[in-house]
């Protein structure tokens, strides 16, 4: 298998739009009405587009088989960054309406702040409060977006400054 | 099944909390979700009127955007909120007369919602190209009866109050029409004026540039009495379709539940805020008709509303292809 | 002559005590927007709508435009600076912005941008000022067919973004297209793509695809080792561009600002194409195309212009047609029309005031711009030198708070973070994600435009060969990719020889 593939960031990437095209056409070809060339439907767009698309991701893969397009290997995936950044990320538009974006900041610097190997508790900290603080002024109390700040409970929210 | 459930849990904890809400509300922010992009007109004209309502409820009123699905998720959210008067949205004919009969909607426009005031109305300005050799609503039915399908009209999209207006048009006249949809009635006006495209139902108030400069012809308007924007142009119902009628209306809805101390103070501030002069100059300058009135009166304009346009949708077969 | 009455009533207008101050106001607080990745222009303007409502409507409208190109220009410091587009014109603006910081040449990038702006905005002004009303019939000339055949010819020039592999640009671009076909159709009403998800219905927003691939792909890409971390070259050479930089952008700023300018004043995506397709002309008529994407100072004095030329000519169409071009133009309608003001070319006559005042307010505001950027470039360029383990928890949460101020849903975060993912992975792959986002824009409006000139035309394909607009587009998009596929095949049989040497 490694021999045969002299392109491996190219094959992997042809495969992937071969998966996606596919997925894109296959759908649209299960869910959606075809219609014709002249008054297309909700699918023939999307079919038509996954199908070019596959095609396409068929000819890179097929292409990086052949010695004159060798290129270099794929790098490390490191999946500890992708974690920790993607994983606060999310976890920060989940609890956003329950936490508070007070609370949701704050964790969402120290945790995506684990995604670097200098992580200083200390100095997160101080750095969360100190942003969860400027974007309330800036966002919540200066524009006026409709923000939730502080947890989702009924004694904080009529704290004046909890208030959008 | 766990719907009625789930509705008449909420409308008991309401009740519970009754008496102490009423006296405190309103003890902090209010909300007012607008079910649509911000700058469109009902955004605009929400806005306008939480600014008045904050000051004399004297707590700030904020209007926040929740745009999506026709309006759908902006209500749904409402519908699924705690009835505590906090939370209010401003609904319109497609969020509650409309939507629910297109497709499944996740929540019931009825059962899920509390009416509060009934706030106006807006009226659609029936314009046609100039490339069309009619003057009036009498012979553009004429022309569409000479040639079916021939002839075709814009709209805001599938489902829209402007296609439902049009397909209501198309068979009060008996004509046959063909659609071609846009993502906003503005996009149409090109081809309006070029003429690859005869009429639409547009907004009376965003129609205005586009007939002053004389690129498209206004023919009557789709209220049941002229409006004072336009006060030459005849209703479609005088022109040539008696009984043509479409306005759109729009109003603060509550959830379901919600309690009746909070919906006649919330009433009776925005029957106020109506009133006032400068509210009555802007409506009558953006192109809206006043309302107002008690929420039983809402409530039967909504269902008055649903009832003419799910038959509208049934009839002309609108649905998602 | 009466021009000059014009703007002299204009300058009057916007020069008297308030008017100024609330003009600054509107540029520094789109400064502040802009450079702040995340948050738009859009959420801006909404949230401050109300409390324009106590202002006379001309101080309301001038502050309003204010923000507006205030945040273009706080917008491509982002997009130097930290590789994060805005909106999707500035996502040309990343690719030789971006590597000319990390060569040390971030003022430089910097200070071309803002000159490069500043110059489309004055030309893109006078336009406004002399032509409006005739330029605005161009934009009622495009029908579907043209629009079509224009969107054709923008992702023919998308091709020519990649630096890397021509078939795999395509494929992005493909990929771009049926990113954005998710949400429903406008030809039939049907959701598609949506899974099921309420949210996903009206299509995935630019801020979550832009954000993620752009911004958290970069950030993650950044954190992967620390050693090999993208460190900011120390030695900054020349703050501010010299006469020399100055002098070999003046063509490509004068191409930007004419293909800018002209693309502006179409309402459906036009201001879009305006960056790339002023990017794509100068890789095209350089002397060395390879410097492109490596940190090529043409490759940021022309997009900036075109974006800004663009930015400025999309008010001929609200003006005096009434038709919003973005959502941004949408607001400005809705703010009018709160004053009491129907836009149209009525207001010129009508209001002349405000009409004048308004274009007029606009050269203010750009060169208050120019004013407000020059010295604080040393600023920015000193924020690079922050440790990464500060700055980057910092971008996240205005992305993160951006993102959800959009339309006010946590879904938009989650999807933000999909992407980000979705954009390491391109990167791993040597995918390049720029041709994908502009087929991202480009692809609802040309799915949308192509069906709806079938239907016009009653199923006639001929229509998009009849139209003149229509077949002069295609005949040069046709050209065009002659153009690219040229070189490419060229530079395969060079490499032939190579080997077989």
């Amino acid at each position: 298998m490694k021999a045969l593939i002299k392109n491996p960031r190219d094959f992997w990437a042809g495969i992937m739009f071969i998966v996606i095209g596919c997925l894109f056409a296959g759908v649209a070809l299960a869910s959606y009405k075809m219609g014709t060339a002249a008054r297309m439907g909700p699918a023939y767009f999307p079919f038509v587009l996954g199908g070019l698309l596959a095609l396409l991701g068929l000819v890179i893969s097929l292409l990086s088989l052949s010695k004159k397009n060798a290129g270099p290997a794929v790098e490390k995936f490191h999946w500890a960054p992708n974690f920790w950044v993607l994983g606060s990320i999310c976890l920060f538009g989940v609890t956003l309406k329950i936490f508070g974006a007070l609370l949701s900041g704050v964790l969402l610097v120290l945790l995506s702040a684990l995604g670097s190997s200098e992580f200083k508790l200390r100095d997160m900290l101080l750095l969360g409060i100190g942003l969860t603080i400027f974007c309330a002024a800036v966002f919540v109390w200066g524009l006026g977006l409709p923000i939730p700040l502080c947890p989702n409970i009924d004694a904080l929210q009529q704290v004046k400054l909890c208030r959008i | 099944m766990k719907k009625p459930l789930f509705a008449l849990a909420a409308a008991v904890l309401a009740l519970a909390q009754l008496p102490a809400l009423a006296q405190s509300w309103p003890a902090r922010t209010v909300k007012i979700i607008v079910p649509f992009p911000a700058g469109g007109p009902t955004d605009v004209l929400t806005r306008y009127l939480a600014e008045k309502l904050s000051t004399q409820l004297g707590q700030p009123v904020v209007v926040e955007n929740k745009p999506g699905a026709g309006g759908s998720i902006g209500a749904d959210l409402v519908a699924k909120s705690a009835p505590d008067g906090y939370t209010l949205v401003m609904a319109t004919a497609s969020t509650h007369s409309i939507g629910p009969y297109l497709g499944k909607l996740p929540y019931d426009p009825v059962k899920d919602f509390t009416p509060v005031v009934w706030v106006g109305n807006a009226t659609n300005v029936l314009v046609i190209s100039n490339a069309i050799p009619a003057n009036s609503v009498k012979e553009l039915i004429d022309l569409a009866r000479k040639d079916p399908g021939k002839l075709n009209y814009a709209t805001s999209g599938i489902g829209t109050i402007s296609h439902l207006t049009s397909e209501l048009f198309a068979s009060m006249a008996g004509v046959k029409l063909t659609h071609v949809p846009y993502k906003g009635t503005q996009q149409s006006i090109p081809d309006i004026a070029s003429g690859q495209v005869a009429m639409l139902f547009d907004n009376i108030m965003t129609a205005q540039p586009n007939i002053k400069a004389g690129r498209v012809k206004a023919i009557a308007i789709s209220s049941s009495a002229r409006s004072p924007l336009v006060p030459e142009l005849p209703t479609v119902s005088e022109a040539g379709l008696p009984g043509f009628q479409s306005v759109v209306w729009f109003g603060l809805l509550g959830p379901a539940g919600l309690p009746k101390p909070v919906v006649d103070r919330v009433n009776a501030e925005m029957n106020k805020t109506l009133a006032l002069p400068d509210v009555k100059a802007r409506f009558a300058q953006m192109g809206f008709d006043q309302a107002g009135g008690n929420p039983a009166s809402f409530a039967q304009v909504m269902q008055r509303d649903a009832e003419k346009w799910s038959k509208v949708i049934k009839d002309a077969g609108v649905k998602p292809e | 002559m009466e021009l000059l009455n014009n703007l002299g009533l204009g300058f009057s207008v916007a020069l008297a005590g308030t008017n100024i101050l609330y003009c600054f106001i509107g540029v520094l607080l789109g400064t502040l927007i802009g450079v702040l990745p995340g948050i738009g222009p859009v959420a801006t303007i909404a949230m401050l709508l109300p409390t324009t409502f106590v202002l006379p409507p001309v101080s309301a409208l001038i502050m309003l435009a204010g923000i507006y190109y205030g945040a273009q220009y706080g917008g491509s410091t982002t997009a130097i600076l930290v590789n994060l587009p805005g909106e999707v014109s500035s996502v040309v603006t990343c690719l030789d912005g971006y590597q000319m910081a990390r060569q040390g040449k971030a003022g430089k990038a910097l200070g071309v941008a803002a000159l490069g702006s500043f110059f489309a905005g004055s030309v893109s002004t006078l336009l406004i000022a002399a032509f409006a009303p005739p330029l605005a019939e161009v934009a009622l000339k495009f029908g579907p067919a043209d629009y079509f055949s224009l969107m054709v010819l923008g992702l023919i020039a998308a091709v020519v973004l990649a630096h890397g592999s021509l078939i795999k640009a395509i494929a992005m671009i493909i990929l771009g297209l049926l990113i954005g076909l998710v949400g429903t159709d406008v030809n039939s009403g049907v959701a598609r793509f949506n899974f099921g998800l309420p949210e996903l219905i009206d299509g995935i927003g630019i801020g979550p695809i832009a954000m993620g691939i752009f911004g958290f792909g970069e950030i993650i890409r950044n954190l992967e080792h620390t050693e090999k971390r993208e460190i900011f070259t120390k030695n900054v050479s020349g703050l501010l561009p010299n006469w020399s930089d100055i002098k070999q952008c003046i063509p490509p700023v004068l191409r930007g600002t004419a293909l800018g300018s002209f693309l502006g004043i179409l309402p459906g995506g036009g201001a879009v194409l305006g960056a790339f397709s002023a990017y794509t002309l100068e890789k095209k008529i350089a002397k060395d195309p390879s410097r492109f994407g490596k940190g090529a100072i043409e490759g940021v004095a022309a997009p900036e212009s075109a974006n800004n030329a663009a930015a400025q000519t999309s008010f001929i169409p609200l003006l005096t047609l009434g038709i919003p071009s973005n959502p941004v133009m949408a607001l400005m309608i809705g703010a009018m029309i709160i004053h009491g003001i129907q836009p149209g070319p009525q207001i010129m006559t009508a209001k002349p005031d405000l009409f004048w005042g308004m274009v007029a307010s606009m050269w203010v505001g750009n060169l208050m711009l120019v004013i407000l950027n020059l010295p604080l470039i040393g600023m920015w360029v000193k924020l690079l030198s922050l440790p990464y383990r500060l700055l980057y928890p910092a971008i996240l949460i205005f992305c993160c708070i951006g993102v959800y101020s959009i339309s006010n849903a946590w879904m938009d975060v989650l999807l933000a973070a999909a992407c980000g993912f979705m954009g390491y992975v391109f990167y791993k792959l040597d995918c390049e994600p720029s041709p994908l986002l502009l087929g991202f824009v480009l692809g609802p409006m040309m799915e949308e435009n192509l069906r709806r000139a079938l239907l016009l035309s009653r199923g006639d394909p001929g229509v998009f060969m009849t139209r003149p607009i229509s077949a002069t587009l295609l005949v040069l998009a046709l050209l065009l990719l002659i153009l690219v596929m040229a070189p490419a095949i060229r530079k395969k049989r060079e490499e032939a020889f190579v080997e077989e040497d």
